[in-house]
């Protein structure tokens, strides 16, 4: 068996100084992040990865690990890591950000690396929200979801409907991009996805993996309450990879 | 005669209810025909960072909301009071929360140095989230000796929508309400804090499977004991980075399904079989 130390329940990669984190109690994104260091652990990319990380809640993993890691503008850690893989084509390089960084300022960068097909793997933690703020209301909020600025629940048809980023993106992306929409209430498929997503990217080929998050502080709800809101929000942005739609072309 | 005007600092964590009870002796104050000025200071909105208050209050009007020195400094956590080190003069009468911090860090030889052990109060008497009634009644009757009634229809119609969902919650309130506004505060030897997060690694082992905790990394979410299939996971009484409790586990109804370490945010447990 292993030595028991601080770093036994952690994977490798991360950086057991950095803890405890400066996430919340219950923080989806810290359960993702681990996730992703398990996976980098097992494919032994340690030494290989760069993450790029956004403005809002995600850049609280400024050292969560123990590879590189660059902190970009809001909404830019798509441009960014894809000027870095440009000239560093050899390395595995991720983008981290949220719903708001990938959809509401960020989109157009999101969606031109999907279009040029740019080898990243972009990860988008969505929890339907602006968290680090507060809990504002994002494009990511589903109708009739309580958010500090809709008290009484999102108006669809002044603020329009659940916004669904990776079919948007799958429209115009390459054929060989890995488009997929993971969740916090299953890690073990979300580990696989990230392990495919990585192998697409040594492959040359864009990747994007949405993963539904839990935010106990700003929705206000406990661990069960969390895992309630998040298996409603499965029922309205559907998990698995995304195919192309080809109904609407013809 | 006029009043000199009071400067106050209220400190703690973000999640600990620093800025509802500011609020709420901000209210009080002004009802004694005073001018009030109350700025809350915080970072993200996130738990665990700093969350301080700045009130002043007198009968002269105030015109500007900083100042450098406080009068009385109020510290519930030893991470705050790195924030506001600065503001603690010669004169400055501080309470602080004897339950999380020893009386040697809070380095300054002032003459009123009170502690009032409000987290192991709230967890032992009471529920975790009424530490900040306690204090606030604690100080009004100290330092204001404000009304204890008049005190609490403020802190009812702040919070009635908590006490709206749940009349238990009221009580409670009521409660620690109550018991902070007879608690006396004193100077006394506060060397000790017996709510101090708990160092090391708890280890289980039976003959099948190794159980590994790390209180100092657990937040104490919860998540672990809502994802365990078998119900082996309970709240115990070792206290986390929060002051939160950590879980306990029972070896022999665990099955060793990973699930609290897969669910697990801060990496604080694992279970591997033998």
């Amino acid at each position: 068996m292993e030595k028991i130390d601080e770093q036994f329940a952690m994977p490798a990669c991360i950086n057991a100084k950095s803890k405890p984190s400066l996430f919340c109690p219950g923080c989806g994104e810290s359960m993702i992040l681990k996730h992703l260091g398990g996976v980098i652990d097992n494919e032994k990319m340690q030494t290989k990865t760069t993450l790029a990380i956004d403005i809002g809640c995600t850049l609280l993993a400024w050292n969560y690990f123990n590879f590189d890691i660059i902190q970009t503008h809001h909404g830019r850690s798509v441009p960014v890591a894809v000027g870095y893989k440009m000239s560093r084509d050899k390395r595995l390089v991720i983008a981290l950000m949220g719903d708001g960084g990938a959809y509401a300022i960020g989109l157009q960068s999101l969606l031109h690396a999907a279009f040029r097909n740019n080898p990243i793997l972009a990860i988008v933690i969505n929890n339907t929200e602006y968290s680090m703020t507060g809990g504002q209301m994002a494009p990511t909020t589903i109708p009739s979801e309580v958010t500090s600025t809709s008290p009484i629940g999102k108006n669809a048809s002044c603020f329009g409907p659940a916004f669904h980023g990776p079919e948007l993106v799958r429209q115009i992306a390459n054929p060989n991009a890995y488009i997929a929409r993971g969740s916090v209430s299953n890690p073990t498929i979300l580990e696989k996805m990230i392990s495919k997503a990585i192998k697409n990217q040594i492959d040359g080929n864009f990747s994007m993996i949405e993963i539904l998050s839990i935010c106990p502080t700003n929705w206000k709800t406990d661990a069960k309450g969390s895992f309630e809101f998040l298996s409603k929000l499965e029922n309205i942005y559907s998990l698995g990879e995304i195919i192309k739609n080809d109904k609407k072309d013809n | 005669m006029t009043k000199k005007t009071t400067k106050i600092v209220l400190a703690g964590e973000g999640g600990q209810g620093i800025q509802t009870i500011a609020k709420i002796l901000s209210l009080a104050l002004e009802k004694t025909n005073c001018s009030v000025s109350y700025i809350p200071q915080f970072g993200p909105e996130q738990r665990g960072t700093p969350s301080v208050a700045f009130i002043q209050f007198g009968d002269e009007p105030i015109y500007y909301s900083q100042f450098s020195t406080a009068d009385i400094l109020v510290v519930l956590r030893k991470r705050a009071l790195v924030s506001i080190d600065r503001f603690i003069g010669p004169k400055t009468e501080i309470v602080f929360d004897s339950s999380t911090i020893p009386r040697r860090i809070i380095q300054q030889n002032n003459k009123y140095v009170f502690g009032i052990p409000a987290t192991k109060l709230a967890e032992e008497k009471f529920k975790s989230k009424s530490l900040n009634l306690i204090v606030l009644a604690a100080i009004s009757k100290r330092f204001f000796d404000y009304p204890k009634n008049a005190l609490w229809e403020i802190v009812e119609k702040q919070l009635y929508k908590k006490f709206a969902k749940n009349p238990e919650i009221e009580k409670n309130a009521r409660d620690a309400f109550d018991f902070g506004y007879e608690f006396e505060l004193e100077n006394k030897n506060y060397s000790k804090a017996e709510f101090d997060v708990a160092s090391g690694i708890i280890i289980k082992k039976n003959t099948q499977r190794t159980a590994v905790i790390i209180p100092k990394y657990c937040k104490g979410c919860g998540i672990c004991i809502e994802k365990c299939p078998v119900d082996a996971l309970s709240f115990g009484k070792t206290l986390g980075v929060f002051g939160t409790p950590v879980p306990e586990i029972d070896l022999d109804k665990c099955i060793a399904c990973g699930n609290c370490f897969r669910y697990c945010p801060d990496s604080a447990i694992r279970v591997v079989k033998k």
